[in-house]
């Protein structure tokens, strides 16, 4: 069966289907037909893997956006809502996960939603003027006043009381060099049995900035929104661009562009290695990654001039060629490569004090995988089949026929073990491609036209989505859902039962970006 | 005389001791990161760090009383004390005056309870984590500390440090499986009250993890250098009751320049390489769980009642 007929089975009556740009079916519906449609949904555990709202789509107010992942096809399935007021039903108790992406659609375009279980902001803090909505056509970006934090505009904390029980308020400003953001936990003795994460600390309105914007300058925002997701978010924003405009990019662009995503999951998960050593202060054991972290460094340097990787891409392919010599050197230090970082994780995994720290702690269970969509490294630990690379494959992934790499324990081992093998991987991938590099341009020339489309990358951290929509030759609008997005969530529910001390093993091996959250 | 040579010996010991201990320190430090493949900080990073405190402004928390301003003058007053009853060098004349070990012991902890007191006292979520903790590995390593020392005490008949280590130096035996014993459990001591790894990390700055790093977190200026170095003198009080017990070659009971020197040096090389082992050591298992550290408590308690039993009924 094709998903048609999958589809129309499913939602027993004919559907009125578009198809988008990018193998994504776009279906217009009323207020009760997106009830039976997200009934059916729901019933068949599909993943809710985004939800935003676009102002002036096809002329009409504001539009929501439902996309869904169908299991088993590339394809995803995108609801279309058009709203006649400032207000939506809420599908937050149906899908928890949509509840960040409704708070961030109350903040951004002023929409409520009815029925709702949490109404509070989520990337526009308190301080925040009220009827401030930044997202909103009528709002020109500016400077904002706001108000200074007083008793009425505190954020409320869900409230844990009992006896023995208190609150230990950790951040935003953390003794570490790291990102901002406040957790609440709330334990007893040690042991943890509530946690709240509130981040948004740094809103950047990049989503607004985009707004505007050329298709082919907007690159630079994709690449700003995670430094350490230059290449993945870089990549989707051009294939999104390139979809719309029709263009497909010359062979040399597609395979070299493939060798640097894969560098970058490679010193990401470096990093997240090194790190849980670091976290169970086993520092002996990180130096080994640290060295070939850095040593990848030297080679995105030599190969782009920037270690990691900006202003590389374009629209139609890359800014420039890669230097000959630096391509060679990476092929000579690789062979080496899979040695050296056998003997690294061979130290971790023979250390009793070490596996100790790691096995049991910081479980993702897997029934909260699908609710809140779990996505990348985090989900593939817990024994979730997923990789945007198999199941959307975009630029060259489908004809590399990738194997997919699970754990079952979900915990800080599986990840662990898990982003070990990732790198292999992604080694073994990088040779493929070298050896089979074309030659050629490595940039297409293309004229922008108009259109929206969806596209889906698998970033070292989890899919993101980025959903582009051109109109008059300009960025009309601009969402982006990264795997942090997702995956902040889960760390909420894997710390439970944990002890404080083990937190921030916990939140390294998730490896969750703020700025990737909070753009 | 007698008294002179005694107050002599006092000052000396308590300047060696206060003079070279952030040398160990640092001297941990570039151990541990000669294992990581890093170059570690200069040997004298310890002491430029702390003229950086002293001259830098004490800040106080709004909601700190007394404690917070007493906390760094207590344990240093209580460190150099405590000081007085270990011999780094040279051991003082037989006299009932220093070196009871139980006192030894309670200087130590009062020093280790207002510590405590002060992690609370400024209101901080981390400080209290850190005191509650430290509290908890408190009442589990002291037991453990008193019956090393009983076992120490029941070993050379006697309570009072010198005198150990006088009998150490006159005993004939080269090594004496008791004192391997005590030893063991003497090493686990420091580890545990210098806030090393498996126990705690000196280096994070995670502050969820925490314990001796958590109570000083608020300790600011001049007050934070003298919390320092307190720590690193108890930490080398420690390693000189150690090395004076398993090795105490070199140690000398004359007031003579070649005596002193000798004795000197041989502390020094001796320290050196007990530092190196502890860095070692520190770099050898990552830091455990908190819960799972009764285990390594237990293996000190449980070498100290051996040399308890041997003692006693041997």
């Amino acid at each position: 069966m094709n998903i048609y007929e999958v589809l129309e089975t499913l939602f027993e009556q004919k559907l009125n289907l578009i198809e988008g740009l990018n193998s994504e079916l776009y279906l217009p519906l009323d207020e009760s037909g997106l009830e039976k449609v997200l009934n059916v949904m729901n019933e068949n555990s599909f993943e809710l893997i985004s939800l935003f709202c676009v102002e002036d789509f096809a002329e009409k107010g504001f539009t929501l956006f439902y996309a869904f992942e169908i299991t088993g096809f590339e394809q995803t399935l995108i609801f279309q809502y058009a709203l006649n007021a400032n207000q939506a039903p809420s599908i937050a108790k149906t899908f928890p996960s949509a509840c960040w992406y409704e708070r961030e659609i109350t903040d951004g375009f002023g929409i409520e939603f009815q029925g709702a279980f949490d109404t509070r902001r989520l990337f526009l803090h308190e301080t925040y003027p009220k009827d401030f909505h930044p997202l909103l056509k009528s709002f020109k970006n500016g400077p904002i006043e706001t108000a200074p934090p007083s008793e009425q505009n505190d954020y409320v904390f869900k409230q844990v009381e009992g006896d023995g029980v208190y609150q230990i308020p950790v951040g935003p400003v953390h003794a570490g060099i790291i990102e901002p953001g406040h957790f609440r936990f709330s334990v007893i003795g040690e042991a943890i049995f509530n946690l709240e994460v509130r981040l948004f600390y740094k809103h950047r309105g990049l989503e607004k900035l985009a707004e505007g914007m050329a298709p082919q300058d907007c690159v630079r925002i994709a690449e700003s929104i995670s430094g350490d997701e230059t290449v993945a978010n870089a990549v989707a924003y051009c294939i999104a661009v390139e979809k719309i405009c029709g263009l497909s990019i010359p062979k040399r662009a597609l395979q070299l562009r493939t060798v640097l995503m894969e560098l970058e999951r490679v010193y990401s998960h470096l990093g997240d290695l090194a790190g849980m050593c670091v976290d169970v202060a086993y520092p002996v054991g990180a130096s080994p990654f640290f060295i070939l972290r850095e040593e990848i460094f030297r080679h995105n340097e030599a190969l782009t001039g920037s270690r990691f990787m900006k202003d590389t891409f374009a629209v139609g392919g890359l800014t420039k060629d890669v230097p000959a010599g630096a391509l060679q050197n990476l092929s000579v230090y690789l062979k080496g490569f899979p040695d050296r970082f056998g003997v690294a994780t061979a130290i971790d995994n023979s250390y009793f004090s070490v596996i100790d720290r790691f096995e049991t702690t910081g479980r993702v269970k897997p029934e909260i995988l699908w609710p809140l969509h779990i996505t990348g490294p985090v989900a593939r630990a817990s024994g979730k089949r997923t990789d945007t690379r198999i199941d959307h494959p975009y630029g060259m992934y489908g004809e590399l026929k990738l194997k997919q790499k699970t754990q079952t324990n979900g915990d800080v081992f599986a990840r662990f073990n898990l982003k070990a093998a990732e790198v292999l991987d992604s080694i073994k991938i990088i040779q493929k491609i070298m050896s089979e590099l074309a030659s050629g341009e490595v940039f297409a020339p293309f004229q922008i036209r108009d259109g929206y489309v969806l596209s889906m990358v698998e970033a070292p951290r989890g899919q993101n989505v980025h959903w582009v929509n051109i109109k008059n030759g300009l960025v009309d609008r601009y969402k982006v859902r990264t795997a942090s997005f997702c995956n902040w969530q889960a760390m909420e529910h894997a710390v439970l039962g944990n002890i404080v001390p083990d937190f921030p093993l916990i939140n390294k091996s998730m490896n969750l970006s703020y700025a990737g959250t909070d753009m | 005389m007698d008294y002179l040579a005694l107050i002599a010996y006092g000052i000396l010991n308590m300047l060696f001791v206060l003079l070279i201990s952030p040398l160990f320190i640092s001297l941990i430090k570039i151990v541990k990161a000669h294992a990581q493949k890093r170059k570690g900080p200069p040997l004298l990073q310890t002491y430029r760090n702390l003229a950086k405190l002293l001259k830098k402004e004490t800040v106080y928390s709004s909601n700190s009383s007394w404690i917070m301003r007493a906390t760094p003058l207590v344990n240093v007053a209580a460190i150099l004390v405590a000081s007085l009853f270990v011999p780094m060098i040279i051991i003082p004349q037989p006299t009932d005056l220093v070196g009871n070990i139980i006192l030894f012991l309670y200087l130590l902890a009062m020093a280790k309870f207002f510590m405590a007191l002060s992690g609370l006292d400024a209101g901080s979520t981390f400080g209290g984590m850190g005191s509650s903790r430290e509290m908890a590995i408190s009442a589990l390593i002291e037991p453990v500390v008193i019956v090393v020392f009983a076992a120490m005490a029941f070993a050379f008949k006697t309570i009072n440090l010198p005198d150990m280590f006088r009998d150490a130096l006159a005993s004939n035996v080269l090594i004496d499986p008791v004192i391997i014993l005590i030893s063991i459990s003497l090493f686990i001591i420091i580890i545990v009250e210098s806030a090393r790894v498996p126990v705690d990390n000196p280096e994070t700055h995670l502050e969820l993890t925490m314990i001796h790093e958590a109570m000083i977190l608020e300790q600011s200026g001049k007050n934070l250098a003298m919390m320092e170095l307190s720590s690193a003198m108890k930490q080398l009080l420690l390693m000189g009751v150690l090395i004076n017990i398993l090795v105490p070659w070199g140690l000398t009971a004359d007031f003579t320049p070649q005596a002193i020197l000798i004795s000197l040096g041989a502390f020094l090389l001796k320290a050196v390489i007990l530092a190196v082992i502890i860095g070692l050591f520190e770099s050898s298992c990552a830091k455990s769980r908190l819960f799972r550290l009764p285990g390594l408590f237990a293996i000190a308690l449980f070498l100290a009642i051996i040399t308890l039993i041997i003692e006693v009924f041997a």
